[in-house]
């Protein structure tokens, strides 16, 4: 149980964050802080396709979009329940993920890839002209959510610390939900198949349900991702639908190290907290430094903090330097 | 219906596009096949490639000096690339190639932005390639057509130096066996390295002419990596053949596109590619 200190600090900090906000430090942070949960959803859900399944989807800002827009839809035309709004997120992405991988699964490795930023690109642009979505515009004043079920809880989640715990929560419960499909049978089968498809297969395994089966859930988690996020902004535009989240995800996947569930969310901590103290210190200067940050970490660290984490461990427990494979 | 003018027009259009297309992706589509990387800052050499044309015109005020100085600038800059940061990655999983082309992707975008702003500029061109040559009874503008004579030059020679020549001949041994060409007693590495420079050369050659064509602006690069990426996967990676029939389609596919469904004109590259995937996922042209 070496890891359970470390989880207990991380989540007494993070327990602690709102008590400081507006006093000690800017209440900016918690936005800050809510957009890392809004992103750690979604990279477990990529984690789950991708580090597990072995399938880099470079299309996940297609759900992360869908998600946000089926939330704000909600919200703005249907009701302030901000449980509403995350069902209809979690019903059309499914279905969306549905669909999407039922036509790229049978292409693999940097077909599926292409395929997948194929399927993105269509949808930014199909997102971009829709004017019942706004189109180039996006959806601006999505009113505030509430926790409100059927007359009771009418707690408005506009408070920013109250949003916070809310996001918090559910990005505690998404790791939870991921590390049990790890831990499953199926998660296991995923494994199998992402280090040999071929074997898995003779073994009597159906690979292409099971990995469509992975892609839904991953599209499904990137969508919660993307309604948090949105219900939280009261704001969506096509932005969501960049390709550049896409490549966003592929890199703090990467630099936390992939498959590992813990890495991918600190991979987006990191890359989020970064991208703000260099953006607001190096004015438009920041890309230019955050891009020769990653080559920095993929040509020193090509396993990502993961990798760092493992040999300071190996390091720490003075093994002898051949540790059985 | 179209006029047979108006078809005959688009015809060469799309040719013309395709003709510079096959300048951009044929590098990426030849790295891929020997090394199996995929470069995402490909479309950043071409991008490159217009805003030094771009500056050199306005030095020198000549577009001939542009169209030779430029490539050969980046070309310099692909080898330092390549051995400083491709190099290191070779063999390990393709993921992190893709990782540092698309980091290198940002950090020149942001390079350019930084040297030359956010604007959109455009290549000066020599008066006499201004106007319109008429062509089979239809006025075509002669830029175009000289981006077509000139590009369709440079790829034949490329398909005659890769179909005929010693150096050729190496370069489709390596696309099939690259260990086997090793063992030979071949220098891979200096055959690697040959490879993304003449490839970059060309892109940023493909990024002068495209430039002066269109226009040169900081989005470029995606529009140029995201055509080169249609039209490897439609022909097939790592085949030259298939660069250029992936080319021909979505070149034509565009021209006439923008004609005929103008409110469809963005979703055209991504249905044609779409369509080529879920029927042959692997390309159209499975060689080397």
């Amino acid at each position: 149980m070496r890891r359970a200190l470390p989880a207990a600090l991380v989540l007494l900090v993070l327990l602690a964050l709102p008590i400081g906000a507006g006093s000690l430090y800017s209440d900016f942070y918690l936005s800050l802080a809510i957009r890392v949960f809004a992103f750690v959803i979604l990279l477990l859900g990529f984690d789950l396709l991708a580090g597990y399944g072995g399938l880099i989807s470079f299309g996940h800002a297609m759900f992360f979009g869908t998600g946000a827009y089926a939330a704000a839809l909600t919200l703005k035309h249907l009701t302030p329940s901000v449980w509403a709004a995350l069902a209809v997120a979690v019903v059309v992405s499914a279905a969306l993920a549905l669909v999407v991988g039922f036509l790229s699964i049978r292409a693999r490795e940097i077909y599926f890839v292409f395929l997948t930023f194929a399927f993105a690109q269509f949808a930014y642009h199909a997102v971009n002209s829709w004017e019942w979505a706004g189109a180039a515009n996006g959806l601006p004043g999505i009113p505030p959510p509430s926790l409100w079920i059927a007359g009771r809880l009418p707690v408005d989640l506009d408070r920013r610390a109250v949003f916070y715990y809310f996001a918090l929560a559910l990005a505690g419960a998404a790791f939870l939900v991921a590390r049990r499909i790890v831990g499953s049978a199926f998660g296991r089968v995923l494994v199998g198949i992402r280090e040999n498809e071929e074997r898995a297969r003779f073994l009597g395994y159906d690979v292409t349900r099971c990995l469509r089966r992975a892609f839904l859930i991953s599209g499904v988690f990137a969508g919660v991702g993307g309604a948090v996020l949105a219900s939280f902004h009261g704001f969506v535009a096509p932005t969501f639908y960049h390709w550049s989240v896409s490549g966003e995800v592929l890199l703090m996947a990467l630099l936390g190290g992939m498959g590992t569930l813990v890495g991918p969310m600190a991979g987006a901590a990191f890359v989020i907290v970064l991208g703000d103290i260099l953006s607001s210190w190096l004015a438009e200067r920041w890309l230019l430094v955050m891009g020769l940050i990653y080559v920095a970490c993929v040509l020193f660290s090509p396993t990502g903090f993961a990798g760092i984490a493992r040999r300071l461990g190996a390091l720490r427990d003075a093994a002898p330097a051949e540790r059985a494979p | 219906m179209a006029s047979p003018e108006v078809l005959l027009t688009n015809l060469l259009y799309g040719l013309t596009i395709a003709s510079a297309l096959v300048l951009i992706s044929s590098g990426l589509s030849l790295i891929f096949g020997i090394v199996g990387v995929v470069n995402f800052a490909h479309g950043s050499f071409g991008m490159l490639g217009a805003y030094l044309g771009f500056s050199l015109v306005m030095a020198t005020g000549s577009f001939w000096a542009a169209l030779l100085l430029a490539p050969l600038i980046v070309t310099a800059g692909a080898i330092v690339m390549e051995r400083l940061t491709l190099r290191p990655l070779y063999g390990l999983n393709p993921l992190y190639q893709l990782f540092l082309t698309f980091a290198l992707s940002l950090v020149f975008s942001n390079l350019v932005l930084l040297v030359w702003g956010g604007d959109t500029v455009s290549i000066p061109t020599p008066s006499y390639l201004r106007g319109f040559v008429s062509i089979f009874g239809i006025a075509y503008p002669t830029f175009r057509l000289f981006v077509l004579v000139f590009s369709a030059c440079l790829a034949a020679a490329l398909w005659l130096f890769i179909g005929r020549s010693a150096w050729g001949a190496v370069l489709r041994a390596g696309l099939h066996n690259m260990e086997m060409v090793e063992a030979f007693g071949i220098n891979t590495r200096a055959l690697v390295t040959a490879v993304f420079a003449v490839g970059a050369g060309l892109a940023a050659v493909a990024g002068v002419v495209m430039g002066a064509m269109r226009s040169v602006n900081p989005e470029m690069d995606l529009d140029l990596i995201t055509s080169a990426l249609v039209v490897v996967v439609i022909g097939g990676l790592g085949s030259f053949r298939g660069a250029v029939i992936g080319s021909l389609i979505l070149g034509t596919a565009e021209s006439f596109g923008a004609q005929l469904l103008p409110g469809l004109a963005k979703f055209v590259v991504w249905i044609v590619m779409a369509a080529i995937l879920l029927w042959r996922p692997e390309g159209l042209v499975k060689d080397a």
